[in-house]
């Protein structure tokens, strides 16, 4: 199943099934942030003093690493589309590595947040610091499932499928933009 | 290449705005919040219709992504703001 954007037809990117996923996740999340964010008004200067312990250096680094993954699966979609298959190989495996660039980074952040001694138990901002980015880690996880079917996919000729590619992309783009809420969430609103 | 600039852009934006100030004990500020969330969801958006090609997909899809968003900023924005009113006391 081939999509070309420059049709007139509009069409669904990937399976729908995976952008039912995709809007079941979004709302769960948005749920997650609505606590968090009455927690946050019911004891702001706890809140605030805690989140001043982060370093946001940290959250915008994997903030542009993962917006970068997101443009180069993008283009792996592409490519996919245009029967550029190395090329499309190439892109997805940048974007397999960018997520690994994220992991070391994000592991390495709760290393050094965990030495100065700001755990789960600290206190409710820490507890949900640590909750919401373990549940954004778990899918990020996930998402190097769903890049390898991708790739296994592009590397056989008899196996592609461009819906496939879409999907896993889809899935991908959804670990990105939860990535972008809990960055301004977390580490940088007042 | 011009959306993943942008993108990145406002990501930079946000750190200096989340980090202006500079003041030793943090306080609330409005302006702030409200700027920093409101891109994020810009950011989304962008990622959306671009990266994940809402932009070329059925009315309904582009309905319901944008419905998604409209519910995250109404929450997220009705609670701070009841919050800073005092609302909850």
């Amino acid at each position: 199943m081939a999509h070309s954007p420059s049709d007139d037809a509009t069409f669904v990117p990937g399976q729908p099934d995976m952008w039912a996923l995709v809007l079941f996740e979004a709302m769960l999340f948005t749920l997650y942030f609505g606590v968090y964010m009455v927690c946050r008004v019911l004891d702001p200067q706890l809140f605030l003093e805690s989140q001043a312990l982060l370093d946001p250096r940290w959250g915008v680094l994997n903030t542009l690493v993962m917006l970068t993954s997101s443009w180069s699966i993008a283009r792996c979609v592409q490519s996919a589309r245009e029967g550029s298959y190395n090329a499309a190989l190439r892109d997805v495996f940048i974007t397999f590595a960018l997520g690994l660039v994220f992991v070391v980074l994000k592991v390495a952040e709760w290393a050094s947040e965990i030495g100065q001694g700001l755990t789960f138990t600290t206190n409710e901002f820490f507890s949900f610091y640590y909750f919401l980015t373990a549940i954004h880690f778990i899918h990020l996880l996930v998402g190097f499932v769903v890049l390898g079917i991708v790739i296994y996919q592009l590397r056989g000729p008899a196996r592609r499928s461009q819906e496939i590619v879409e999907t896993g992309a889809t899935y991908w783009h959804l670990v990105d933009f939860l990535w972008v809420m809990i960055f301004a969430l977390v580490y940088l609103i007042r | 290449m011009l959306v993943w600039l942008g993108l990145s852009g406002i990501s930079v934006l946000q750190l200096w705005l989340g980090s202006s100030g500079g003041a030793a004990v943090p306080v609330a500020n409005a302006a702030i919040t409200l700027s920093v969330l409101g891109m994020a969801l810009v950011k989304v958006r962008f990622i959306m219709r671009e990266f994940m090609e809402v932009r070329h997909a059925p009315a309904l899809l582009c309905r319901l992504t944008d419905a998604w968003l409209l519910v995250t900023a109404i929450s997220l924005f009705a609670i701070y703001l009841a919050g800073m009113a005092g609302t909850f006391g």
